[in-house]
């Protein structure tokens, strides 16, 4: 697992966490004893208490969203660098050429002959790194530098028909 | 047929409570409304057992424990997406719209509609099914352009035509509830001080919360769960017509080969749809919910301006989130679509908004009440928690940045299972629990077996759902009949759970087949269900 899928992973609990101890305090008062006696003092108070939770909602998303769009896919440098043509067909993968060096910037210029497909690019230790969309006549770049050697795959990653699970590249080779 | 009001509520009654005191002309529609429900009812849930088969041999195909090829694993799989998405919980939630709507005192106001609604839908399906299973067509429930047309031999375009015609009918189908839904709404029901159709549109889309001194009703109180109906019934009105006009263009391809579309103006037209579909269940699902949990709190929903601000908010932004859908789009040379997404992120979170305050609304509807908890009630809160719980997913879903690591992967498969069943499904059940005793006159479903229910269902479905979630933040695409060899661990672990769940709806037909063998109850004063004050 990549360390974004993790950190997405951790913040996630910690949310969930956090609303089921809220779903927890409400259902428990409930009980016998807890209960309103019918005097709607915590009726009103809610009512009052509304309108700031939707101000609490916005101002987290708000914060949420600077935090994110300008890490856009779309918003990522696509600089000069090693040049990788992908281009998907039903079902492989064309890829010229099949090795770069580490540590410098590469270039993937993606399209497609047919349908749609997407590469997914999966590292030595079999973890996600990149998604992009192959789309038909159409082409799509995305930059990255690879910081390990090895060997990596790339997995189709947007159905394209009845052999997508065995649309894989198997040996795209980054060397030292 | 022409509209019969319900009588003023007795003292001591919930507002907007019309189920009391019938008088002859609205009990002869209640009947009919009835049965037209209970038709519905029974349809969609023999839909779920057919697409909960489809659902179970995908798995079972993934872990290897039977052998299906790679177009039947598809075919399969674009069944069991409509089926259960569409046939199933939208069917339904479509279906129980009409009770919840009369129960608020808004009887349907002509009832060929709903019946357009029931009968193309039924065919729809019947049509996708047909094509699926036995026309091979195996291009998921969004057949992403131009994939119908690149079957590799695996269907013909003849069986695109009618499978597009099919999903069509479906859609016409959406298009009849959403105008019979309007119809139904901004209607003499809502019984405005000044009745013009201007007075009558304000008061169903919650003006009468923000502008009361403007739009007056002589009920005394805004029926809620009008509001997410009528939002719901615009929205899809117009977020259909794209996608109708998709599926007419792949008719005509279907017939003639020469015949193209641009396939990012086609991502396009289909999301317009593809997401707003989502509310069609999740909207239905909100007006249940603020129809269904005041009645066991014994107090009205706990609701001000707020929430009827998020509604038009809902209202106006369910249109434009669908590019989300296309984060990954982003060819050179095509601004269009970046700037599409780059607006579409906050719109996206725009719509947390209802979500957040429905919730508000329900915790504080419940906070110290005298709570009545029974099977259908427990069912309501299942599902309320799994709303705030698969609503999260959602917020993360919506951010783009994270789509390198989730995109196309079995975190959205999970994240959507979570919501359809986990919200939605088992507010589908608690309604079941909650209204089949009074649509049926049998009393009533036994509590402990409910309690299986519910317990199985909640152990089955979210053991398998955070498996799919797990791996699918560990990289594991979705989509495909059969994963790489590293995530199959935990997809035979999710069988093990897939089994509970099973198991758990076994016990529930038993529960309602015993139950509906029971010999009709009599007393009025039992009429409304399973403890439904």
């Amino acid at each position: 697992m990549t360390s974004l899928g993790m950190g997405i992973g951790i913040g996630y609990m910690i949310f969930v966490v956090l609303g089921l101890i809220i779903a927890a305090v409400v259902l428990y008062s409930t009980k016998r004893g807890r209960r309103d006696n019918g005097e709607g003092v915590d009726v009103a108070r809610a009512e009052r208490a509304e309108p700031w939770w939707a101000v609490f909602i916005v101002v987290l998303l708000g914060v949420l969203l600077a935090l994110t769009i300008w890490r856009a896919p779309w918003f990522q440098d696509n600089g000069p660098g090693q040049k990788v043509q992908v281009t998907g067909i039903q079902f492989g993968w064309a890829v010229q050429p099949t090795s770069v060096k580490v540590n410098e910037p590469v270039q993937f210029n993606v399209t497609s002959m047919d349908v749609n497909h997407a590469m997914g690019l999966f590292d030595p230790e079999g973890r996600l790194i990149m998604n992009v969309q192959a789309v038909p006549n159409y082409t799509t770049t995305r930059t990255h530098t690879f910081t390990e050697p090895g060997t990596y795959i790339i997995r189709c990653f947007e159905f394209c028909g009845y052999q997508h699970h065995k649309m894989i590249y198997p040996a795209f080779k980054v060397t030292a | 047929m022409t509209t019969a009001h319900p009588p003023a509520p007795p003292a001591g009654a919930l507002p907007y409570d019309a189920d009391f005191a019938l008088d002859p002309p609205l009990a002869l529609l209640q009947t009919r409304t009835r049965r037209l429900v209970l038709r519905w009812i029974w349809t969609s849930t023999a839909f779920l057992g057919i697409a909960g088969v489809l659902g179970l041999l995908l798995r079972l195909g993934q872990a290897e424990f039977i052998s299906l090829d790679g177009n039947l694993w598809y075919a399969i799989m674009t069944a069991h997406g409509l089926g259960a998405f569409i046939a199933w919980a939208g069917f339904f939630l479509m279906g129980i719209t009409w009770w919840v709507l009369f129960k608020c005192g808004f009887p349907i106001r002509s009832f060929i509609l709903p019946e357009l609604t029931y009968w193309t839908m039924v065919i729809g399906v019947l049509g996708i099914v047909a094509t699926t299973l036995l026309g091979g067509f195996g291009g998921s429930w969004v057949f992403l352009y131009p994939l119908a047309f690149h079957s590799s031999g695996q269907w013909s375009d003849l069986v695109t035509g009618v499978f597009s015609a099919s999903v069509l009918l479906a859609g016409v189908s959406i298009l009849t509830y959403c105008a019979g839904v309007l119809h139904t709404v901004i209607s003499p029901a809502l019984k405005a001080e000044k009745d013009t159709l201007g007075q009558r549109i304000g008061l169903a889309f919650g003006f009468g919360l923000l502008w009361p001194s403007r739009f007056k009703t002589k009920r005394g109180v805004e029926p809620y769960p009008v509001l997410p109906l009528a939002v719901n019934a615009l929205d899809m009105f117009l977020a259909t017509l794209p996608f109708a006009l998709l599926l007419v263009f792949q008719i005509i391809q279907s017939a003639d080969s020469g015949f193209s579309i641009n396939t990012l103006l086609a991502g396009n037209l289909l999301w317009a749809f593809g997401h707003p579909v989502v509310y069609l269940l999740l909207f239905p699902a909100a007006a249940t919910y603020y129809y269904l949990i005041p009645r066991y709190a014994g107090r009205p929903l706990v609701a001000g301006r707020a929430v009827a601000v998020s509604w038009l908010i809902a209202l106006t932004f369910n249109l434009f989130v669908w590019a989300h859908h296309l984060y990954m789009n982003y060819p050179n040379g095509n601004d269009i679509q970046e700037t599409l997404g780059t607006i579409m992120q906050p719109t996206t979170y725009a719509l947390v908004l209802p979500s957040a305050m429905s919730l508000f609304s329900l915790s504080a509807t419940i906070w110290r009440s005298n709570f009545q908890w029974n099977v259908a009630s427990k069912f309501l809160i299942a599902g309320a928690v799994s709303w705030l719980v698969a609503g999260l997913q959602g917020i993360i879903n919506a951010t783009s940045m994270f789509q390198d690591t989730l995109h196309n992967t079995l975190w959205v498969v999970g994240h959507f299972h979570n919501m359809a069943f986990l919200n939605m499904g088992l507010l589908i059940f608690g309604a079941m629990y909650a209204f089949l005793p009074e649509l049926t006159g049998r009393l009533h479903f036994n509590e402990r077996l409910g309690s299986w229910h519910l317990w199985g269902t909640l152990i089955g479905a979210y053991g398998w759902v955070v498996c799919q979630m797990w791996q699918g933040l560990d990289g594991a695409p979705r989509r495909w009949a059969r994963l790489p060899d590293t995530y199959m661990g935990l997809t035979r672990l999710s069988l093990v759970f897939l089994a509970i769940l099973v198991i758990a709806q076994v016990i529930f037909l038993v529960n309602l087949y015993t139950t509906l063998r029971r010999s009709p109850f009599d007393d009025p004063s039992v009429r409304q269900g399973s403890g439904v004050k």
